[in-house]
C-alpha cells in the first residue's frame, strides 16, 4: 500500500489510479488498534491449515497403502520363482530400447492384448479355460480390439507415473535377469514367461468394476506386436 | 492520501520484484510452447490424452505471455511512457485481464478434463476408445475454450459484481473436490490391484513386500504432488477474492490482501510446474522434444 502511495506523490501527472488493484480502497483506512492476536494470523493459519491438508492427504494415501490382507506366501516351486508378480514393464529402465518403438505408430496392426493372457496360476483347473479364452480372443476379439489397444495404449502412458510406479518396483528384479539374453529373445522370453493376470472381464459387463483393467503400457503392446509372430506358442 | 491516518503497523505490501515476473513468464512459456509444438508434430500424440495435455500447455502458455505483457506495462507506465488513466490503456488493460482470467480458468478446466479422461480409461477402459473418440475430445476442446473466453470476458466487464467472484470461487471448490475424488479414487483401484497382483505366488516374500510398499508409496506421491501443487498454487488466490468479499475491513484480512502479488506469482508459477507434472512424464512426448531440440534436421533424427 505504501508503494501505491509513493508512486502517485512521485508524479504529479499521475492520478490515484492503480494499475490493477483496483479493489484496494485507500479512502477508507484499516484501523490496526487493539489487535489481539499476531496481524498475520490469517495468513499462517491459512498455509499452516493448507500445508496440514496436503501432509494429511499424504498421509492418509500412504494408510491406504498399507491396509489391507498381506499376500500370502505360496511355497512355489523353482518353476515359478522366475515369474514376476507383477505383469507391467518398467519403462523408464528401458527408455532407450523403446525409442524405436515409440516412434512408429503404436500398435500398428490389430493385435489383442488378451492374446497374452496366460495365467499359469490356474493350471490346475482353469487350463483348459485359459485355451478356449485365448482361441476365442484370437478369432474374435482381434478387429475389435485393435483400435482400442492402441488408444488405450497410448492413453494409459500419459499416466505413467500413476499406475506404473505401482507395477514398475516388482518388474525389476526379473529385468535384471534376462538381461544377457538378445533383445528381441529377451523380450520374447519374459512374455512368454510372463503371470498376467486376467485383468479384464470378457463378459464384457457394462459396469467395470475394481477388478477390471488397470492400464495396459504401450511398451506391452509394442513387445506384443513383435513378439507375436516369434513366440506364438506359449507353452 | 492521508497517511498519517495509517498506523506504523500496518501490514505493508509484498512487492514481487517484476524480474521474478519477467523470469517466471519467460520459462513457463517457453515449456508450454514446447509441450504445444511437439504434440502438434508428432503424429502418435493425437489422440484424446495428449490433446487435453496440450490444450492445458496452451492455455498456461497464453497466461505466461499474458502476465508478461501485463508487467511490461506496468513497468512502462511506472516509468512514465503510458499514461494510466488512458482509454486505450484501460481497454488495453482490461483485455489483457479478460485474456488472463481466461486462461486460469482454461487451465483448470482442462486439469479436470484430463482427470476425468484418466478416470474414464481406467474405470471404463474397454469402453474408452467409444466414449473418447476424437471428434469428442475436439468438441470437448471447443467448448472450454468458448466457454472459459466467454467467462473470461464477463469477469472482466462485471467485476465490480460480487456474484462473478462469488460463483468464481465456488467453480473452483466444485472443481477441486470432483478433481480430488477422482483421482482418490483412481489411486484407491491401483492399490488394490497392486494387492491383487501381490497375492499371485511370488518367490521372495519380504523382498516383494518392500517392492510393492515402494510402488505404492510412489503412487501415493504422485497424486499428492499432482493434487497438492494444484491446491498449493490456486487456493491463496481463490482466499484473496473470498477475503475481499467476506472481510474487506478486517486488519487480518488486510494483512491477508497485503501478500496479493505473492499469491499472482504462486498462480503464474504453477504453469511452471504443470509441464513437469503432466507433459513431461510421457515418454513420447519427452521422445519428441529431444528430438526437437537437439536435431536441427527433423528427418535426420528419426
Amino acid at each position: 500500500m505504501s508503494d501505491f502511495h509513493n508512486r502517485s506523490q512521485t508524479s504529479a501527472r499521475r492520478s490515484d489510479y492503480v494499475w490493477q488493484y483496483e479493489y484496494y480502497d485507500d479512502e477508507e483506512p484499516v484501523s490496526f488498534e487493539g489487535l489481539k492476536a499476531h496481524r498475520y494470523s490469517i495468513v499462517i493459519g491459512f498455509w499452516v491449515g493448507l500445508a496440514v491438508f496436503v501432509i494429511f492427504m499424504f498421509f492418509v494415501l500412504t494408510l491406504l497403502t498399507k491396509t489391507g490382507a498381506p499376500h500370502q506366501d505360496n511355497p512355489d516351486s523353482a518353476e515359478k520363482r522366475h515369474r514376476p508378480g507383477s505383469c507391467l514393464v518398467d519403462i523408464d529402465g528401458h527408455q532407450d530400447e523403446n525409442d524405436k518403438a515409440f516412434s512408429r505408430p503404436l500398435l500398428a496392426g490389430s493385435r489383442s492384448y488378451f492374446n497374452f493372457y496366460i495365467n499359469e496360476e490356474d493350471k490346475g483347473h482353469g487350463k483348459q479355460k485359459v485355451e478356449e479364452k485365448r482361441a476365442g480372443k484370437h478369432t474374435g476379439a482381434r478387429a475389435e480390439q485393435g483400435t482400442f489397444n492402441r488408444n488405450r495404449g497410448v492413453s494409459s502412458s500419459g499416466m505413467d507415473e500413476m499406475e506404473e510406479d505401482i507395477e514398475e518396483a516388482g518388474v525389476h528384479q526379473q529385468l535384471t535377469g534376462l538381461i544377457e539374453q538378445s533383445k528381441t529373445d529377451r523380450e520374447c522370453t519374459f512374455l512368454s514367461h510372463f503371470n498376467i493376470p486376467n485383468f479384464v472381464n470378457l463378459d464384457h459387463s457394462s459396469t467395470l468394476g475394481e477388478d477390471d483393467l488397470l492400464y495396459e503400457p504401450s511398451v506391452i503392446l509394442e513387445r506384443q506386436s513383435k513378439c507375436h509372430d516369434a513366440h506364438f506358442d506359449i507353452h | 492520501m492521508n497517511s498519517s491516518i495509517l498506523n506504523q503497523s500496518h501490514c505493508p505490501e509484498v512487492v514481487v520484484p517484476n524480474p521474478v515476473f519477467f523470469t517466471i513468464g519467460a520459462v513457463s512459456f517457453a515449456e508450454n510452447f514446447l509441450v504445444v509444438v511437439a504434440v502438434i508434430r508428432n503424429r502418435n500424440l493425437h489422440l484424446p490424452m495428449y490433446c487435453f495435455i496440450c490444450s492445458l500447455a496452451a492455455f498456461h502458455a497464453i497466461a505466461s505471455l499474458t502476465k508478461t505483457l501485463e508487467n511490461l506495462m506496468i513497468v512502462f507506465a511506472d516509468v512514465g511512457h503510458l499514461n494510466k488513466k488512458g482509454s486505450s490503456e484501460t481497454t488495453l488493460d482490461d483485455a489483457i485481464d479478460s485474456l488472463l482470467c481466461m486462461s486460469f480458468l482454461g487451465s483448470f478446466f482442462s486439469i479436470l478434463a484430463i482427470a476425468v479422461d484418466r478416470y474414464i480409461t481406467i474405470f471404463h477402459a474397454l469402453r474408452y476408445h467409444n466414449i473418447m473418440t476424437m471428434q469428442r475430445t475436439g468438441a470437448i476442446l471447443g467448448i472450454i475454450w468458448t466457454v472459459c473466453g466467454g467467462l473470461g470476458v464477463l469477469m472482466i466487464l462485471f467485476f465490480d459484481f460480487k456474484l462473478i467472484m462469488i460463483c468464481f470461487v465456488i467453480l473452483f471448490f466444485i472443481s477441486l473436490v470432483i478433481i480430488c475424488s477422482l483421482y482418490v479414487y483412481m489411486f484407491m483401484l491401483a492399490r488394490i490391484h497392486a494387492r491383487k497382483i501381490a497375492a499371485l505366488p511370488v518367490g521372495g516374500r519380504n523382498n516383494h513386500h518392500q517392492q510393492r510398499w515402494g510402488s505404492n508409496m510412489r503412487g501415493a506421491q504422485t497424486v499428492t504432488i499432482l493434487f497438492g501443487t494444484l491446491v498449493v498454487c490456486w487456493s491463496p488466490f481463490f482466499f484473496h477474492l473470498v477475503i475481499i468479499m467476506v472481510c474487506p475491513m478486517n486488519p487480518y484480512c488486510e494483512c491477508y490482501r497485503s501478500l496479493f502479488q505473492l499469491h499472482v506469482a504462486l498462480l503464474t508459477s504453477h504453469a511452471l510446474f504443470d509441464p513437469a507434472i503432466y507433459a513431461f512424464r510421457i515418454a513420447e512426448l519427452r521422445h519428441t522434444l529431444r528430438k526437437m531440440l537437439l536435431c536441427s534436421d527433423w528427418k535426420l533424427c528419426s
